[in-house]
């Protein structure tokens, strides 16, 4: 038995931490619903199983649930799911939409009762609320049964910090319960679960198109070949992510630093499908100000998102040259007054509104000007 | 700028035309008496030069010639920057506006309308307000140079007067290389806020603002698609409860209706059960009742045949008792009879105790009558006694006349008029009095008493008269008297009226002698006492009461005891001894009474006896009757219950029978009772309450379908808006503007960081350069009042702010001083503030009708200041004290009246 393990597509996902960028990854989630075809087709796999939160939540856009339904019924292969907590089976949920019934190769798994399939049976556990204690596994009891034996959940394996319980699954749950695989949703990375004699038995598939930035080994499937029953299952990721995240913390020291910044940014590969989050810190010279602005318009426009924090940056100590260079008055004087306020440590009465990152920027808004107007 | 000539017409007092220049570059005065238009002109200028000519409202209304449809007009001719101009400006009816430029000793035209007036306005302020000008904070750099009629005052500095001050001053710290690039920071600044500080709205708002409102209006959907979500999330849990409510009561409804089947089946073998029950019960009280008849009837025999025999026993008995009771009777109405007669025997002696008790009444009242009549006979002979003394004295006192205390006082009082009338007829008398050396005579003329009088040696001789007293002394002299004239008239008539008087009062008397009449007042008084005091005895003796009444008192006691005496006579001569009288009849009546108290209750004893033998007697009759029916009864009873013929064993025998078919009955019914009992719960019972729980779960089903379909339908329409995708959208929205707003708030607040930091860098280089101001302004006041004020320092926005005198060594506001400082304190801050302003341009100072209360000396002094000012300054001077310029030197001298009068006439 050959099967396509995946979860999480969290179709419909808000994105606000990517503003403007949302539309994009929304789309690409749908999009690369064809890689998960792709990867089923080339890997010659029986069925998909879907171990929950197909849609991000159940009140998502209609039209997004005939667009799933008609991607998953151009599989061509059986396709098995349940619902997850983001999209559980409640009254209004997405799966009472009558698209689902336009199809035959699609089964919804409504109920905790094992469903035959070919060479094997499924124990599905269904989500019916947004939350629980309950460990959906606990009804499976598989180790009479003939075939091989998979069950699908979506819940959080014990081990993984949380701040309370939330849907638990024991970490030998896939043996106690007798399974040969157990299928799991809920989490968004790959993982595995070794039993003591080394075969995984449970796994995370992981979401097909990572969400957000800082998301590890995310954007994967899980081809699960099991041969026989009791043999253990042979998994293989396959990547089916587009977009890419990029987190780029970077502390400058020296004039130069932020060019070397820049070009790190302009020889990223695929910026199409790239979003970045860069934070700048530490020292920065007036006269590389430019490049500020510079690695700005290339976020903003290269990118489908960018972003560039740099709350953090300093004017360098070493930097007053250009102050003492300015002729005696209140020009030289403001600026002088700028560099003190940029300092955090600056123990004198702050005006209103004057934060080191504000005063920070206004030296160099300053440097700006005089450079403008006398260059 | 500075004024060439200014005309107007059709301006308030000024209907007709009227041109009054040239000006010259220096000094000017324009003079002329009150109310002839001066200040008009200023406000001509003013208005010439800052208002927009559309400018509307009661204000501009009011320079209307009034009662007249005229258009005011002005048109100033100045020169502004070496060039000179022409500004004409209607109001009101057809108003316009043209500037026009000298070109080539030629006024072209050079802009119309808005635009003119606002290239005119923008020399004397950079961002003049289109409206409001009469409020002097808008007029520029003319709040410095112009001061309206009798006001020198400057107040606080503002707008662009104060930043040119200030840009001015501060080009002296900020240095040529610093001056582009705060322009340029200003600039950049000025994109972002107004010159109040504020960020801009409207047109030239900046990104902020507008991101500002898109994030309001972003925030607003955000939270109607929380809300929507919120819904969409709910609904779906109402729903889904209903769903459980709906299954759990159509799972009921099923279990009920098995349980309900199975309980009817139940119910139905209950009431067989029931109905057999009731059957048996039937049976049991049969066989009860045909026991307890038998039973009974065995009963009501043996009892008849007691009965019967009891009423035998009793009626021989009644037969014996019966005679024995007749004798008592008779033996007690003996004995009645007995005490009866002993009783009334007693009673005969009542009359007899009866009359003993009133004889010894009557003795008792006799003497006391006795007693009371004695007693009135004292009386009456002290009345009488007292009604004799009475009448004497009263007889005594009408024969006295005497007044009384009244009719003295008023004598008393005449006499004393009299007296006194005396005494000023006699003071009012002449009075001649002559003393003969040798005797002789005199004759008198007039005098009280005229005619001839002796006279003797050494012997004076007084004559009297009124109003005057002539004597002659014969062959010596005639001798002539008078006085003041007086009144003697009036107080004769008054001591007449007062011895009328007198003697009206005392002719009763007989006497006008005061003591006597005194005397006699004094007897009457005492002789009145002794009337009062007999009258008062005879009043305490009748003690209220009439003699009549005491006579009648005397006349009825003494008929009752005559009417006693004709019962005993006699007592006539030997009183009763009423004492010795009650103590006989007492003890008569003691006894009788004992007598009586012994035979009352022997004859009540007797009469008690009597009663009840007889009435024993008639009971044992009555008796007797009823215990004969009695024995007729049992006798027919006893016929009837046995006329079956039966015997006694055999009733026995049929009792028994009865009894065994009883117990059987019972036997049975209890059978099925057990049967009953096991069920336990009434299963009928049961059913009606399953048939209601039947009912209660299909109703809560049907309610629960029914409100799922409501709330599925409301579920599937949130369901359809995507309610999740649009609060995705939306979030987003907000998300990405806040992003952009923090972004655009950072560059705000960064220019605003430079720009206010320049600016408090430049405050305090300000600071230190105001201080030339001050010495000039100082300078110039010290010219004018001396040292005595010491310096003069100025407000954050140039105006006054006190004088700091060196005497002293501390400052004094402008309110302490006075009126003619404090306008010679103005002049010297506007002066030196003009010269800080008019360092590339001469430019126009007016003052009108100020410097009113500066003294000569100080007004000299200020002369000399304003030749010296005149010389890079243009001063027109407005008043209606032209001999207080005359000392001007080289000064333009205008007289407006004449040329009004000019105008008029022309």
């Amino acid at each position: 038995m050959k099967f396509l393990h995946t979860a999480d597509w969290q179709l419909g996902i808000k994105a606000a931490h990517v503003g403007g960028a949302g539309v994009r990854v929304r789309e690409e989630r749908l999009a690369s619903l064809n890689r998960v075809a792709e990867a089923a087709q080339n890997h010659s796999v029986d069925f998909i199983l879907i171990a929950g939160d197909i849609f991000e939540d159940n009140g998502v856009e209609r039209t997004l649930v005939q667009k799933a339904v008609d991607i998953l019924s151009n599989f061509k292969i059986p396709v098995y799911l349940i619902p997850g907590n983001h999209d559980p089976l409640i009254p209004g949920s997405v799966w009472e939409h009558p698209s689902w019934e336009s199809t035959d190769k699609i089964t919804i798994l409504r109920r905790e009762e094992p469903v035959s399939i070919p060479g094997g049976i499924l124990y599905p556990c269904p989500v019916r609320e947004k939350h629980s204690r309950k460990d959906p596994t606990e009804w499976i009891q598989a180790s009479d049964a003939e075939g091989i034996q998979i069950g699908v959940a979506h819940g959080t394996v014990e081990g993984i910090q949380q701040e309370e319980p939330d849907y638990p699954i024991p970490r030998d749950a896939a043996i106690r319960a007798g399974l040969d695989y157990l299928a799991l949703g809920h989490w968004h990375s790959t993982a595995t679960y070794p039993a003591p004699d080394g075969a995984v038995r449970m796994a995370y598939s992981g979401t097909h198109e990572a969400t957000k930035f800082g998301e590890r080994d995310s954007g994967n499937v899980l081809i699960v070949d099991i041969p026989s029953p009791g043999t253990p299952p042979k998994i293989t990721p396959v990547h089916t992510g587009t977009l890419s995240w990029h987190t780029i913390d970077e502390d400058i020291r020296e004039s130069g630093d932020l060019l070397r910044i820049r070009s790190q940014i302009e020889s990223i590969e695929n910026p199409a499908s790239t979003l970045v989050e860069l934070r700048i810190g530490g020292l920065m010279f007036a006269e590389d100000r430019g490049e500020i602005d510079r690695i700005n318009e290339i976020l903003s426009s290269r990118f489908p998102f960018g972003h560039l924090d740099a709350s953090g940056v300093r004017p360098s100590p070493e930097d007053g040259k250009w102050v003492s260079n300015l002729p005696p008055g209140i020009l030289r004087n403001a600026a002088t007054r700028l560099r003190e306020l940029a300092d955090p440590h600056f123990a004198g009465e702050r005006p209103q509104g004057a934060s080191p990152e504000v005063a920070s920027r206004a030296l160099l808004e300053l440097y700006a000007l005089i450079t403008e107007v006398s260059p | 700028m500075i004024l060439r000539s200014l005309s107007i017409a059709a301006w308030r007092c000024f209907i007709d035309p009227v041109d009054v220049g040239p000006f010259k570059d220096g000094l000017n005065v324009i003079y002329a008496p009150n109310a002839t238009g001066k200040s008009t002109l200023f406000e001509a200028l003013r208005r010439g030069m800052l208002d927009g000519h559309r400018v509307g409202g009661r204000e501009i209304e009011a320079i209307r010639p009034w009662g007249r449809s005229l258009a005011p007009t002005v048109t100033v001719e100045f020169a502004h920057n070496g060039t000179d101009y022409r500004i004409t400006k209607r109001f009101l009816d057809g108003a316009n506006s043209k500037l026009e430029r000298k070109e080539n000793s030629q006024f072209v035209s050079l802009a119309q309308a808005n635009a003119a007036d606002e290239r005119v306005r923008a020399i004397l302020s950079r961002n003049a307000p289109a409206k409001g000008l009469a409020q002097s904070k808008n007029w520029g750099l003319a709040q410095v140079l112009w001061a309206p009629q009798g006001n020198l005052a400057i107040g606080e500095l503002s707008g662009d007067v104060l930043v040119d001050i200030r840009n001015s001053l501060g080009a002296q710290v900020s240095g040529p290389e610093a001056s582009p690039i705060e322009k340029r920071i200003q600039d950049s600044w000025s994109e972002f806020f107004t010159t109040g500080g504020k960020l801009k709205t409207g047109k030239e708002a900046p990104a902020i603002v507008r991101l500002r409102e898109r994030l309001r209006k972003a925030e607003d959907e955000l939270t109607s698609a929380r809300l929507q979500q919120q819904a969409f999330d709910e609904t779906a849990q109402r729903v889904e409860k209903l769903r459980l409510r709906h299954a759990k009561a159509k799972s009921d409804t099923e279990n009920i209706s098995k349980a309900l089947k199975e309980a009817r089946s139940t119910a139905d073998s209950y009431k067989t059960l029931l109905s057999e029950k009731k059957q048996r019960e039937e049976r049991l009280k049969a066989t009860e009742a045909k026991h307890n008849e038998l039973k009974q009837k065995l009963e009501t025999i043996t009892g008849a045949r007691k009965e019967l025999d009891d009423a035998r026993k009793s009626l021989d008995k009644l037969e014996l008792d019966i005679p024995q009771q007749e004798q008592k009777v008779q033996n007690c109405q003996k004995q009645a009879d007995e005490a009866k007669a002993a009783l009334n025997d007693v009673r005969k002696r009542r009359p007899l105790i009866d009359t003993a008790q009133e004889t010894a009444e009557q003795a008792r009242r006799f003497a006391e009558n006795s007693k009371t009549l004695a007693d009135l006979n004292s009386q009456l002979d002290k009345i009488f006694t007292a009604q004799i003394t009475h009448a004497e004295r009263k007889k005594e006192r009408a024969r006295l006349v005497a007044p009384d205390a009244e009719t003295l006082w008023n004598i008393g009082k005449a006499l004393k008029d009299i007296d006194e009338a005396q005494v000023r007829i006699d003071a009012s008398l002449i009075t001649l009095e002559i003393t003969p050396e040798q005797d002789g005579s005199l004759a008198v003329l007039s005098g009280d008493e005229t005619g001839t009088r002796t006279l003797h040696t050494g012997s004076p001789t007084q004559i009297k008269g009124s109003p005057e007293v002539i004597a002659d002394l014969p062959g010596i002299a005639r001798l002539r008297a008078w006085g003041p004239a007086g009144s003697i008239d009036v107080y004769r008539d008054d001591k007449a009226a007062a011895q009328r008087k007198l003697e009206e009062l005392t002719r009763p008397f007989s006497t006008t002698d005061l003591t006597k009449l005194e005397n006699l007042s004094k007897k009457g008084e005492e002789l009145d006492k002794k009337i009062a005091e007999a009258e008062t005895k005879l009043e305490t003796l009748l003690s209220g009461e009439s003699i009549d009444d005491i006579k009648q008192e005397r006349s009825q006691v003494g008929e009752a005891m005559a009417k006693v005496l004709e019962q005993h006579s006699d007592w006539k001569n030997i009183p009763p001894d009423a004492k010795a009288l009650k103590i006989g009849a007492q003890e008569s009546k003691t006894a009788f009474i004992k007598e009586i108290e012994t035979a009352e209750p022997r004859w009540d004893a007797a009469q008690v006896a009597l009663t009840e033998a007889t009435t024993e007697k008639a009971k044992l009759s009555t008796r007797m009757e009823e215990t004969k029916k009695l024995l007729g009864s049992a006798q027919s009873r006893l016929a009837w219950l046995t006329i079956d013929g039966k015997s006694d064993d055999e009733r026995e025998e049929e009792l028994k029978k009865a009894a065994l078919a009883w117990e059987g009955a019972r036997a049975k019914l209890e059978d099925v009772e057990k049967q009953i009992s096991a069920f336990g719960e009434d299963p009928v019972a049961i059913v009606e309450h399953l048939e209601k729980q039947l009912e209660t779960t299909r109703e809560i089903a049907t309610s629960a379908l029914s409100e799922e379909k409501n709330e599925g339908g409301i579920l599937q329409q949130l369901a359809a808006e995507g309610t999740y995708s649009t609060l995705s959208l939306v979030e987003e929205e907000v998300a990405n503007l806040q992003r952009a707003i923090v972004s655009e708030q950072l560059r705000v607040d960064v220019i605003d960081l430079v720009y206010r930091t320049l600016d408090q860098c430049r405050a305090e280089a300000l600071a230190g350069v105001a201080g030339p101001v001050e010495a000039a302004a100082t300078q110039i006041l010290q010219r004018i009042a001396g040292e005595k004020l010491g310096s003069l320092h100025l407000g954050k926005s140039f105006e006054p702010a006190h004088v700091l005198p060196e005497i002293s060594g501390t400052s004094v506001t402008l309110d302490s001083v006075s009126g003619g400082e404090k306008e010679q304190i103005y002049l010297a801050t506007r002066l030196a503030l003009a010269e800080v302003l008019t360092k590339d341009e001469r430019q126009l100072v007016v003052l009108d009708d100020v410097l009113t209360a500066t003294d000569a000396d100080r007004l000299a002094r200020i002369m000399t200041i304003l030749e010296e000012s005149a010389q890079h300054l243009q001063i027109l001077i407005l008043t209606c004290h032209p001999e207080r310029y005359h000392s001007l030197k080289d000064a333009n001298f205008i007289d407006l009246e004449a040329i009004t009068k000019n105008s008029s006439a022309t």
